[in-house]
């Protein structure tokens, strides 16, 4: 095959980018999207696939032309772009066509089924992603053009959890962090415990039993891996116990969210008990996602636990290495496990957390990139229209039912045309802040008052009043624009994840494994439900 | 290691790491071995996915904070 025919599908997908680019941007499409409800982003849609087309028929040009070679252009960049593009091709159908038609379909069939299919099954872009590429693999197969994309969904998904750092305060990080510690060592051990003592019950031998304890126990694939050498497993228990792993973990990616759901769990409770419960790493972000796509509460909260989760493993390879007695001077040891199999992801995650606990991406005072800003600025002011509206009613008297303090922070408000501390204050910023910010504490108030119809104020006053509020509530826009890419950095990583559940790799699991680890999981799951629902409150993340 | 020798596929699932193929009669040494390539790999993917999320990070706040 010529190089231009092993380019010629990543040279279509990046014309129809930009053909689909050039419709967008022309407004063939509002109409359409205003229907499915996603016209809002049609701005990012068009900037989305030029710069994506452009890339594609870039990246597809150079591979023809330039011989491929080991640098780092061609090992992260042009072999695997053909994958990526078609994954991002994956991703962006999925979330503004196939999610927004499911909704409409779900609501359609709501008056029959007596239930929104979309809610009960989360059928969600997260889900949707997951079975698009389960679908994809086990049925045509990973065309041969993405097989090297589709092994960059793995570290893009680790990008997704390391600029989730990004959204964490210090208050949240410590009481997630204490909780999980807790909850997770308890859970990650008595797991282990529960293998080795069923692995003596049925009788079967220390290697597999040592092999499945630590899968269960820690985090699927990584943690059978490693300690493989140190309870001397054979491979063929490895293979049955990373089977059973990886079926147990696929059902539970589904089964958690439904149940979650069924049971009412808050997005805290649930992310608790998906990062204790689940074993993989990319299916906690599934299952957390799967619950709650529309904010990232749930999945902050999985990944503490599933970061915790990680971080025990070189505890349970001391735990099994005394137990199976392992003998001295091979290449692997402790240390080895300590520092070569530290994840060096989770240092970026942190990282990401000092820089936006810094005040990097908004003020320190920012709380998941809100913030209040009530200093002299041009976009903080009500328009000339609204201050006329407020002027007449202040003139014709029509605050009057208002107490001192809110009728002080309106005079205010019409004096500065925004809300503000003091003039003269303005070199003290903190005492400027604290008197603009009970300001617009008592202009609240008289929004609540005015909705409880304790005073009387005309539409177009309250609606000024409400812009007034509005102006000086910022949002920062680098919190927004780092979370988006989070967010496509997990859809695209978990339709990779998709692309890997073929039905070899379940139907591998077999033999004692698949008992032992299916009682081991079901206790786990079902304990850590029940010690979730009744210790881990919401407050965690007020 | 003999070509006669039987291998044992294992199809880890995982994203990125595939299938993998290993002696059935594997020793120890030849597990350890395994493992150390595989911490190797992850070490490597996770500065991979690091360097990546700094270069997001800093074009992210050049155009949204400094260059506005």
């Amino acid at each position: 095959m010529s190089k231009v025919q092993e380019q010629m599908p990543t040279l279509i997908m990046g014309a129809g980018l930009i053909i689909y680019g050039l419709i967008a941007k022309s407004g063939a499409l509002l109409s359409m999207t205003k229907v499915l409800h996603t016209h809002k982003t049609l701005d990012l849609q068009v900037t989305m696939t030029l710069v994506l087309g452009c890339i594609a028929i870039a990246g597809a040009l150079l591979n023809t032309t330039r011989k491929s070679g080991a640098t780092n252009l061609d090992t992260f960049v042009l072999r695997p772009l053909g994958g990526i593009i078609l994954i991002l091709v994956m991703a962006m159908a999925i979330r503004w066509y196939a999610e927004p038609v499911m909704k409409l379909i779900s609501k359609a069939l709501q008056p029959t089924l007596g239930f929104k299919i979309y809610k009960v099954l989360n059928l969600n872009y997260v889900v949707l992603g997951i079975l698009s590429g389960v679908l994809l693999t086990n049925t045509w197969g990973i065309p041969k053009f993405a097989a090297e994309g589709v092994k960059c969904a793995r570290f893009v998904l680790k990008m997704g959890v390391i600029m989730l750092g990004a959204r964490y305060s210090f208050a949240e990080l410590a009481k997630l962090g204490v909780y999980s510690v807790f909850l997770v060592g308890f859970f990650v051990l008595g797991t282990v415990f529960l293998v080795l003592w069923l692995g003596n019950l049925f009788k079967q031998p220390k290697t597999m039993t040592g092999v499945l304890a630590a899968g269960m126990g820690v985090c699927g694939v990584s943690a059978t891996v490693a300690v493989a050498p140190v309870v001397k497993a054979k491979s063929a228990e490895m293979a049955y116990t990373i089977g059973t792993i990886l079926s147990f973990g696929i059902i539970c990616m589904f089964v958690f969210p439904t149940i979650g759901k069924l049971a009412g769990m808050s997005p805290v409770q649930f992310g608790a008990w998906a990062g204790t419960g689940i074993l993989n790493s990319a299916q906690v972000a599934a299952a957390a996602l799967a619950f709650n796509a529309v904010d990232i509460e749930t999945l902050k909260v999985a990944e503490i636990f599933n970061i915790t989760r990680v971080l025990f493993l070189p505890v349970i390879v001391l735990v099994l290495a005394t137990w199976f007695g392992k003998e001295t001077g091979q290449k692997l040891s402790f240390k080895s496990v300590v520092i070569d199999k530290f994840p060096v992801f989770i240092i970026g995650f942190l990282l990401l957390f000092f820089m936006s606990s810094m005040g990097l991406f908004s003020p320190p005072s920012h709380y998941k990139g809100k913030y209040i800003d009530v200093s002299y600025n041009d976009r903080s002011q009500v328009t000339p229209e609204e201050w006329e509206v407020l002027n007449s009613a202040m003139t014709a008297g029509e605050f009057s039912g208002l107490t001192e303090t809110q009728l002080e922070a309106v005079t205010n408000l019409v004096e500065q045309r925004q809300i503000a501390g003091n003039y003269e204050d303005r070199s003290n910023k903190k005492a400027f802040d604290h008197v603009g910010r009970a300001r617009m504490t008592q202009l609240q108030g008289i929004l609540a008052a005015a909705k409880a119809k304790q005073v009387k104020l005309s539409g177009d006053v309250k609606a000024a009043i409400k812009h007034a509020v509005k102006q000086v509530k910022k949002k920062s826009k680098t919190v927004v624009t780092l979370t988006d890419f989070m967010i496509w950095f997990f859809a695209f990583g978990l339709i990779g994840l998709g692309m890997q559940i073929t039905k070899k790799a379940i139907t591998q699991a077999g033999g004692w494994p698949i008992v032992m680890g299916v009682i081991s999981g079901i206790t786990k799951a079902t304990l850590s439900f029940f010690v979730v629902l009744w210790l881990v409150k919401d407050v965690v993340l007020n | 290691m003999s070509d006669e020798e039987k291998k044992v596929t294992i199809e880890t699932g995982d994203a990125g790491k595939g299938t993998t193929v290993i002696s059935e009669d594997a020793n120890t040494e030849e597990l350890e071995e395994r493992a150390l390539s595989v911490f190797s790999s992850d070490r490597n993917e996770d500065i991979v996915a690091l360097v990546f999320c700094l270069i997001t990070t800093f074009l992210v706040l050049l155009f949204t904070k400094w260059l506005v």
